[in-house]
């Protein structure tokens, strides 16, 4: 029984840093555009769909691929916020919300188009179309989701220390902040602002290729998994990073829960109603300081 | 009617020529026939979301929801209710169209009531929640078929007559037509002037007396029951429903429609949901290249034509305006001002502090009714805080606001507008986009009394009210001379016009109690002559005043009684030649030499 809560849990966990990653990306456009970026989901399918290319037709190592996706990510990134999100701001904000919903649509059939419907299984990291797991105390340990876990701790240190510890990262915090002020001291707020939704896409294409060997990339499962991050950063609270990470990865939990103790029917509709409650209940999330709903 | 819905309407009789050519060419082409049949059906639910999104300026990513709810209540009440067999063959399909709609109805109800608590993309947020909740709910319910749905539903059919095919066309424009009948009236009347001025300005359509939130609630219900009864005969036609059919994806969808059409009145969503429809069914060879193509035609219309196509093919037209007799303007103003027994404002002793700050500290007085009455004060004495105080926008922390005998302490602002209190703001809280004259007939709500479904069905008491507050509005406008500009969007205006448009639409819904935040500023010598005498002719036919004004001159020329605030306390209340030599207000001013 406890065995089986412990299983149910690492699951939950493993496939909450997806959505930890998707709610932490939206958490930082948001904070640099002010906009809400619902096609993020699909850029993490994205990122899984070119490390597959990469590792399939390439013939890349799993690693070298990860890498890879993350950097043209990033790269997309830098387009995206060129072609699409700074255009579209100047029409105001229910049009740069349209706009993103637009290249959901894009993009959800744009992978179609080049990589077929049907989602495509990148390999382990452990190298393999199996995985090697052990099993402790009666629990299955999967080295993907060890893998996984120990990745997002990595890239969630990386990005804390950028943010928190460089002068970049702390131009573009005071860009978010305070667009007319930063501009005043010298910070170019247009190329702080692209940088940010450039990061938050690399990020996106990285959840791609890590959470890729479990739960397939492709197909709609990008949608499911934009909704699970939002519902994530709702959560936590969608003004705080660590509130995202947080709510990511308790709406992988109790996703797990539900499916595993009683059926995937439930699930989902209870993850929804989740995001409903909390917007009405703790509109700012379990982490934030205050309530900063009508934004 | 406004310009806006002018524009819009002057392009429905080649949408009907349009439908009924194509009803007649394409009978014998059952797919066109099908495509056209699926684009008056979205057409019906599109128009719904373009109120919502072009009039209302409120984003739902949630409309599949209500279609769905309309699509299983019809295929619930046809499939799996055992009839009784005396109940004619029909009833069940108009019992499901209607129960259908009804309940989509009042789900948007629920949704605009939580809706109100949101903004922008937190609003998308819990409305794409709705829509998820509402898939998930039907896939997870066995009684309505699981993962499934309901199939086997069966055509409508009156007598001998099946509602497939050819009929089955002509059904759903007849529906379609029937939506846009009814939003057309709606626009047209008081709800659709209400509209208007919420998405122009939220806060300045409450102290016009605008009852915002239950407009905004409106709309939501609104748009949820046209979705609806969309999906109620969405379902009869086909034959069949399931969850994914009313997911997330047919929301976008029903969106992007609105989006390529133009959001906003009839036509744009028609137009655009006809595209969609038949390009849908003839994009199968495009397969997954059109819903690509969806989505960069929509980033481009966003970027590039935010009208949409209707916006591309119908201009605003510019009309002229009708010259008004301007000569009983304020008689007929001060015929509808209510009367008062009590004083017409009387606080006690109100406070209000911000974080740290207290702005107002105990301030009490009372007015004298019919009288003129001006609050001076150096900035940030308290002043525009107690005018919001009193006009019921944000909280006071202690006392008591009493319009006209009435507690309306923590009232909203549209009720205490409602008890006869008009007012303007210090920085002319105009609607950009709608014209002079428009911003002060959308001022003249108050006097309206056309409900909801006098506003629908266009009952002779909506046009009558909209004459007669026409009628005033344009007395008003000549009477303050705004004449020249009453065809021009407030947006263009100078800052002093903008005053004199403020002033002319809080007038508008006669005010026993006006309330003028610095009427002055911006004004130049000769309009500010004007204005004195303007106002002093209000207070002489019984309109109680009370201005907050920085010209000395001015307050000291034409004010019966003068107010000094410092730091949010009252220093001095008199008459102006009083005030004025009073030592504790000349140092507040100029300081104090010792």
């Amino acid at each position: 029984m406890l065995a089986q809560l412990a299983q149910l849990i690492l699951a939950g966990l493993t496939v909450g840093s997806g959505y930890a990653l998707v709610a932490l990306g939206i958490h930082i456009i948001l904070r640099a555009t002010r906009v809400i970026n619902f096609a993020q989901g699909e850029f993490v399918i994205l990122g899984g769909l070119l490390a597959y290319t990469f590792v399939t037709a390439l013939h890349l190592n799993v690693w070298a691929a990860l890498i890879a996706a993350t950097l043209l990510g990033f790269a997309i990134g830098l387009l995206y916020e060129r072609a699409v999100l700074r255009p579209a701001a100047r029409a105001g904000e229910i049009a740069v919300t349209i706009a993103t919903i637009g290249t959901v649509y894009i993009l959800l059939y744009g992978h179609a188009l080049i990589w077929g419907s049907l989602p495509e299984p990148l390999p382990f990291f452990s190298g393999g179309a199996t995985d090697v797991s052990w099993q402790i105390f009666g629990v299955h340990i999967a080295a993907q989701q060890v893998s996984v876990l120990t990745l997002l701790a990595l890239v969630l240190t990386l990005l804390w220390f950028f943010f928190e510890r460089t002068t970049y990262g702390k131009a573009i915090r005071a860009a978010a902040n305070n667009p007319i002020g930063a501009r005043l001291v010298g910070i170019d707020v247009d190329r702080s602002r692209a940088l940010s939704v450039a990061i938050s896409i690399a990020l996106a294409a990285f959840a791609g290729t890590i959470i890729g060997p479990i739960t397939l990339v492709g197909g709609a499962a990008g949608v499911a998994i934009a909704i699970k991050g939002f519902v994530g950063a709702i959560v936590g609270g969608l003004e705080s990073p660590v509130g995202c990470v947080f709510g990511g990865l308790l709406v992988g939990v109790v996703e797990k829960l539900l499916e595993g103790q009683f059926s995937y029917e439930i699930a989902d509709p209870v993850v929804y109603s989740l995001l409903l409650v909390m917007l009405l209940v703790r509109p700012a999330g379990l982490f934030a300081a205050r309530a900063a709903v009508r934004d | 009617m406004n310009r806006r819905l002018h524009g819009d309407t002057r392009l429905l009789p080649y949408i009907a020529a349009t439908v009924v050519l194509f009803g007649i060419f394409a009978r014998n082409d059952a797919t066109l026939i099908q495509a056209g049949t699926y684009a008056a059906i979205f057409a019906v639910a599109a128009i719904g979301l373009s109120v919502l999104l072009g009039n209302v300026a409120q984003i739902s990513l949630g409309q599949a929801g209500f279609f769905g709810i309309g699509a299983y209540a019809l295929a619930y009440l046809t499939t799996l209710v055992s009839w009784p067999g005396a109940i004619p063959g029909w009833f069940p399909f108009v019992a499901g169209t209607i129960v259908g709609t009804a309940l989509a109805a009042g789900f948007g109800l629920l949704l605009g009531f939580i809706a109100l608590r949101f903004r922008g993309h937190y609003l998308a947020m819990a409305t794409l929640a709705f829509g998820l909740i509402v898939a998930g709910v039907f896939r997870a319910s066995k009684s309505l078929g699981g993962s499934v749905g309901i199939s086997n539903v069966p055509f409508a059919h009156f007598g001998s007559l099946t509602v497939s095919g050819d009929v089955a066309y002509w059904y759903a424009w007849a529906m379609a037509a029937l939506a846009i009948f009814f939003t057309v009236n709606l626009l047209k009347g008081r709800a659709g002037r209400a509209f208007e001025a919420i998405r122009n300005d939220e806060l300045a359509a409450e102290a016009a007396g605008i009852p915002t939130r239950r407009y905004k609630i409106l709309a939501f219900a609104y748009a949820g029951g046209l979705a609806g009864f969309a999906g109620t005969f969405f379902v009869s036609y086909l034959g069949l429903v399931e969850p994914n059919a009313v997911g997330i994806s047919l929301s976008i969808d029903l969106l992007l429609m609105v989006v390529l059409g133009g959001a906003g009145g009839v036509s744009g969503a028609t137009i655009g949901a006809s595209i969609i429809g038949v390009t849908n069914l003839y994009g199968h060879d495009l397969e997954n290249w059109r819903p690509v193509i969806y989505g960069i035609v929509v980033i481009v219309i966003v970027i590039a034509f935010p009208r949409g196509v209707a916006g591309l093919v119908s201009r605003t037209p510019d009309r002229k305006t009708q010259t008004a007799e301007s000569a009983g303007a304020f008689e007929k103003i001060f015929a509808g001002v209510p009367t008062a027994k009590s004083p017409w404002l009387a606080v006690d002793r109100i406070s209000k502090c911000f974080g740290g700050l207290l702005a107002v500290d105990g301030v009490s007085f009372s007015l004298e009714n019919g009288t003129l009455s001006s609050l001076i004060g150096p900035n940030g004495a308290g002043k525009t805080t107690l005018f919001n105080a009193i006009s019921g926008i944000g909280r006071v922390d202690a006392g008591r606001v009493v319009i006209a005998g009435t507690d309306v302490t923590s009232w909203r602002p549209h009720r205490i507008a409602a008890l006869g209190v008009g007012r303007s703001f210090q920085n002319a809280r105009l609607f950009g986009e709608m014209t002079v004259l428009e911003n002060v007939v959308a001022g003249a709500s108050l006097t309206e009394r056309a409900g909801f479904l006098a506003d629908l069905l266009a009952l002779p008491v909506t046009r009558r009210d909209r004459r007669v507050a026409l009628e005033r509005a344009r007395a008003i406008v000549a009477r303050l001379q705004l004449e020249g500009l009453a065809g021009v969007p407030a947006r263009d205006l100078s800052f002093g016009d903008r005053r004199r448009v403020e002033l002319a639409r809080a007038l508008a819904a006669s005010p026993g109690l006006l309330l003028l935040d610095e009427p002055a500023a911006g004004l130049n010598a000769k309009e500010r002559a004007r204005l004195c005498e303007d106002l002093r002719a209000l207070r002489d036919g019984g309109m109680t005043l009370l201005l907050i004004e920085h010209d000395m001159r001015l307050v000291m020329q034409i004010s019966d009684r003068v107010m000094v605030l410092r730091f949010g306390r009252m220093i001095a209340d008199g008459p102006p030649a009083l005030v004025r030599s009073d030592q504790t207000v000349i140092s507040a001013y100029l300081g104090n030499a010792s």
